[in-house]
């Protein structure tokens, strides 16, 4: 009974272990560190202003240099790292859920529901006082509280529970292909029609007419023009619709998109905020609803069902982690080749790739996804139990046991060195410009991490995440050793 | 005492249940029905035509008094009891040293919720569904399960400034727009050329103005009717977009902080003993006094002075106030729930009806089962692929309607609850929720 009166002021009274090796798992913690820094590859498009349209030119040129490392990356990371952080995320769920040796039981259960509304309270700070669009802790503060039920389910049912995410992820992407589909349709029926009214002799004859017409009737010319407006309203928004989507996905020469955006990336915080308003709020809505929750609760369930299968602390033999990782990694390779290759087939003519296909070029990404994540995950854990690289995985380890904090760093930093209220270098840099970039951040992160945790047992904001969550001010420094 | 009460994880025994909230649950649930049965029934456009109709017409009496007293009320009353319901939840379990926790059974519990929200909105079509938010909101409220009344209100009030920022940043780009308009107005008149979006301004605004004073689009209107009229499969497919878009926008921008703030309101009142019938009678009769006083004249007002001159004149609406009427909404519900919670309970008090009373409670015990027996039944009358009755009643006459449906809700709860121990929805919910069949006879 005594122990659940907080802050009575022995060990007891310390929620978690203070002493990292006894409750961390070391393979977490590097996972977890590859995974961040992993993050930055692909976010690094969006906060160095790597525009969507200038990839699509790289996926037309389909050759050369700055074509290869796109694709590479594309292939190797899109998705993964973050599936990557989604899979320790659930891992993580378990080992806080379940830790022995800790408070009762309903007092774990109630600091775990507080540790997930913070971290929404921090993904929100994220987005909109950063004004980072593509936050990923709101989304897992989300689900982490939406999932928490289900943490009793056995490792099989949780499993099982993960396929279905990913079955059901693969069924969304199929029926907004069929979404298009059906645009296509209709947006060929109102240019058949359309065509058909043009050839109309009558009609040919009414322009005729309108074309002999004195200049000063132009009103008159006006109405009969309107009157020459063959489609009713419905067919028009259908044409109009595709026509838009069409343009969306071609690559545009103009760049006028580009020029607009770098404007607004590049002004004050004010304009940004407002720029940026509306791309986050949809982030947190609507894509939350219709993609993350499929793509981070299959990769969420896997962790938490892998916690169960003892995966992290190395129940397998190292055979066993080193064949998952080939085969993970192999089958993922060829299903992201395949994607890219119909994405680059869909961009010229997407009409022409709807009559020649049945399925779009991202049906099975989340297949490719998780696969490949989870092939990730086991060659890492291979390598860890090799025993080689042991300086490697003690820094990865250390930016995994301050992920809270270097993902604020990576933030903080590339928003001020990009955006508008900072340096500026939105837009400014080329690809191979952005990668040097990050590999720079790796490299101070990394560094950073292993000497900060030689004097500190949590990362800054760990520590105050701690605080809020325990009403608590815990020692940080460590004892002098 | 304890060891007793440790084995014991089951839902609430029926001694233990608030007779006084289940009761005002029960009003609460009937009066939704008010405010939805125009959703189901009707056009959402014919409002423009009472509105701008001759208004001595049964339609326009009965807009006023729904939009000026109940518009809000009856959710706001009911988002307070499932506020308080969710604390007395908590606060009647008591946990196996290894079985599940509170937390999960309340996270289980608001898990199904927002699958029943869902099946309400997808399978049973009801667009209007409010499960799915209830069960998102619930998600916060776990956290303040022990936070102190006081504390409480700040809380409300917090979640309800955020609405009322959000309706006047909404307010603020309508006048902005206005603004450009006028302006360009001006340089046309004192014969500056024009630039391209000063040109702009001038046909968004008179595209508003042309919008607004020829009425509702008939596109749309036949649009909807057309569907609402046709098979199952149309009307869900009619409905996704917009089910899709409620379930996201909807409840990032409006739902979640509309919900959040009546339900902290309602455990505020819970703490203060207000809903469980322990206060004094003078302070019930004081809280009437002030929550229709104070209320009902705002309510008259903000739709006479707001919501109908929006409808009538845009354009002096827009120019006339600087902060939207809207500001006012949120105020306006929370006063008059309140003062709809005193009089129940000196209603309640003075036992002039106690038959009804009892009803209504029975209608509060089961209120799950009633809210998604009212979809059932109105998307069946309605829809095409019911009865079809969609816009084919006059707007008063849909109250007739409400009024079959009470009455029947109110004597199969009382009929029900004679047999059995929960309603079949709730009997679902709670089997879902512990995992376990629960008993359901008497």
């Amino acid at each position: 009974m005594s122990n659940q009166s907080a802050g009575t002021g022995n060990s007891i009274a310390v929620p978690v272990s203070l002493n990292e090796n006894e409750s961390r798992i070391f393979s977490v913690d590097v996972l977890r560190g590859i995974a961040i820094l992993g993050i930055l590859l692909i976010s690094i498009w969006e906060l160095g202003g790597f525009s969507v349209n200038e990839q699509t030119r790289l996926r037309l040129l389909h050759k050369g240099l700055d074509y290869n490392l796109f694709a590479n990356v594309l292939i190797f990371f899109e998705g993964k790292m973050r599936g990557l952080f989604a899979l320790i995320f659930g891992t993580g769920m378990m080992l806080y859920l379940t830790r022995p040796n800790q408070f009762t039981m309903p007092q774990t259960h109630e600091y775990y529901i507080r540790r997930q509304w913070w971290l929404i309270a921090f993904g929100v700070i994220a987005a909109f006082v950063i004004l980072w669009p593509s936050d990923l802790l709101f989304h897992f503060g989300v689900l982490g509280i939406l999932l928490f039920p289900f943490m009793r389910m056995s490792r099989k049912a949780l499993l099982i529970a993960a396929i279905i995410c990913t079955a059901i992820y693969c069924g969304k992407m199929y029926w907004n292909y069929a979404d298009d589909k059906k645009m296509l349709r209709k947006y060929k029926a109102a240019t058949l029609v359309e065509d058909k009214f043009k050839k109309d002799s009558t009609e040919r004859h009414r322009k005729d007419s309108i074309a002999n017409m004195p200049v000063d009737s132009i009103k008159v010319r006006d109405s009969i023009e309107k009157k020459n407006d063959t489609l009713v309203r419905q067919q028009k928004m259908d044409k109009e619709s595709w026509e838009r989507m069409a343009k969306n996905i071609k690559y545009d020469s103009t760049k006028a998109n580009e020029k607009s955006e770098n404007e607004a990336m590049r002004s004050g915080y004010g304009k940004i905020w407002n720029y940026l308003l509306q791309r986050s709020q949809q982030k947190e809505s609507v894509w939350l609803y219709r993609v993350g929750f499929w793509e981070f609760g299959s990769l969420i369930f896997l962790g938490m069902a892998l916690y169960g299968f003892g995966f992290f602390s190395s129940s397998f033999s190292k055979n066993k982690y080193l064949l998952f990782g080939v085969i993970g990694i192999a089958v993922g390779f060829l299903l992201a080749w395949w994607r890219l290759e119909l994405t680059y087939a869909k961009i010229p003519d997407y009409e022409k790739y709807i009559n020649g296909h049945a399925i779009p070029p991202n049906q099975f990404f989340p297949i490719e996804n998780i696969v490949m994540t989870f092939g990730y995950a086991s060659l890492a854990l291979w390598f860890i139990r090799l025993n080689i690289l042991q300086w490697l995985w003690r820094g990865l380890g250390a930016v995994g046991r301050m992920a809270f904090t270097n993902y604020f760093i990576q933030i903080v930093f590339c928003t001020c060195f990009f955006y508008g209220h900072g340096f500026g270098y939105f837009g400014r840099l080329s690809q191979k410009e952005l990668y040097f970039l990050v590999l720079e951040i790796w490299l101070v992160q990394t560094v950073f991490s292993v000497l900060w945790l030689r004097f500190y047992h949590y990362g800054p904001v760990e520590w105050v995440w701690r605080w809020l969550i325990y009403g608590k001010r815990f020692p940080n420094k460590k004892e002098t050793a | 005492m304890e060891t007793i009460a440790i084995h014991n994880p089951a839902p609430v025994a029926q001694a233990d249940r608030i007779k006084t909230i289940d009761m005002i649950r029960g009003f609460a649930l009937l009066g939704i029905l008010l405010m939805n049965i125009p959703g189901f029934g009707i056009n959402w456009d014919s409002w423009y035509n009472i509105m701008h109709g001759p208004h001595n017409t049964k339609d326009y009496y009965t807009l006023t008094v729904i939009s000026s007293f109940f518009e809000g009320t009856m959710r706001g009353l009911f988002s307070m009891l499932f506020g308080a319901g969710m604390v007395l939840f908590t606060q009647n379990k008591h946990e196996l040293p290894d079985g599940p926790s509170v937390a999960e059974y309340y996270y289980r519990r608001l898990l199904w919720l927002v699958v029943f929200g869902m099946f309400n909105a997808f399978i049973l079509l009801w667009f209007g569904d409010i499960l799915y938010f209830y069960g998102m909101c619930g998600m916060i409220l776990f956290v303040f399960r022990k936070t102190s009344p006081k504390w409480l209100i700040a809380l409300a009030i917090v979640c309800m400034c955020i609405t009322m920022f959000k309706s006047q940043q909404g307010w603020n780009e309508s006048r902005e727009q206005r603004k450009d308009y006028l302006e360009a107005v001006q340089a046309k008149k004192d014969s500056v050329k024009l630039k391209p979006e000063q040109q702009g301004a001038i046909t968004a605004w008179e595209n508003i103005e042309s919008w607004r004073s020829r009425g509702p689009d008939t596109f749309w209107v036949n649009r909807n009717l057309r569907n609402m009229r046709s098979d199952y499969a149309t009307v869900f497919t009619y409905w996704v977009p917009m089910n899709v878009d409620g379930e996201t926008n909807g409840l990032y921008q409006s739902w979640f902080w509309d919900g959040l703030t009546m339900m902290f309101v309602g455990m505020a009142l819970l703490g203060l003993g207000f809903l469980s019938n322990k206060l004094s009678t003078p302070t019930y009769v004081m809280w009437l006094l002030i929550g229709y006083g104070i209320g009902i004249p705002i309510g008259y007002l903000a739709y006479k002075q707001g919501q109908l001159l929006s409808v009538e004149n845009f354009t002096y609406y827009v120019d006339r106030y600087r902060m939207t009427p809207d500001l006012l909404y949120d105020i306006r519900r929370g006063f008059i729930s309140v003062g709809h919670a005193s009089l129940l309970i000196l209603i309640y008090r003075s036992k002039i009806v106690p038959w009804l009373m009892r009803a209504l409670a029975n209608v509060g015990q089961m209120a799950f089962t009633n809210y998604l027996m009212q979809s059932i039944i109105c998307s069946w009358f309605f829809y095409g692929y019911g009865f079809g009755f969609y816009n084919k009643l006059k707007f008063h006459e849909l109250y007739y309607f409400v009024f079959a449906v009470w009455v029947f809700q109110l004597i199969v709860s009382s009929i029900w609850l004679k047999y059995f121990r929960f309603g079949p929805f709730e009997w679902v919910w709670r089997s879902l929720t512990y995992w376990k069949k629960q008993p359901m006879k008497r």
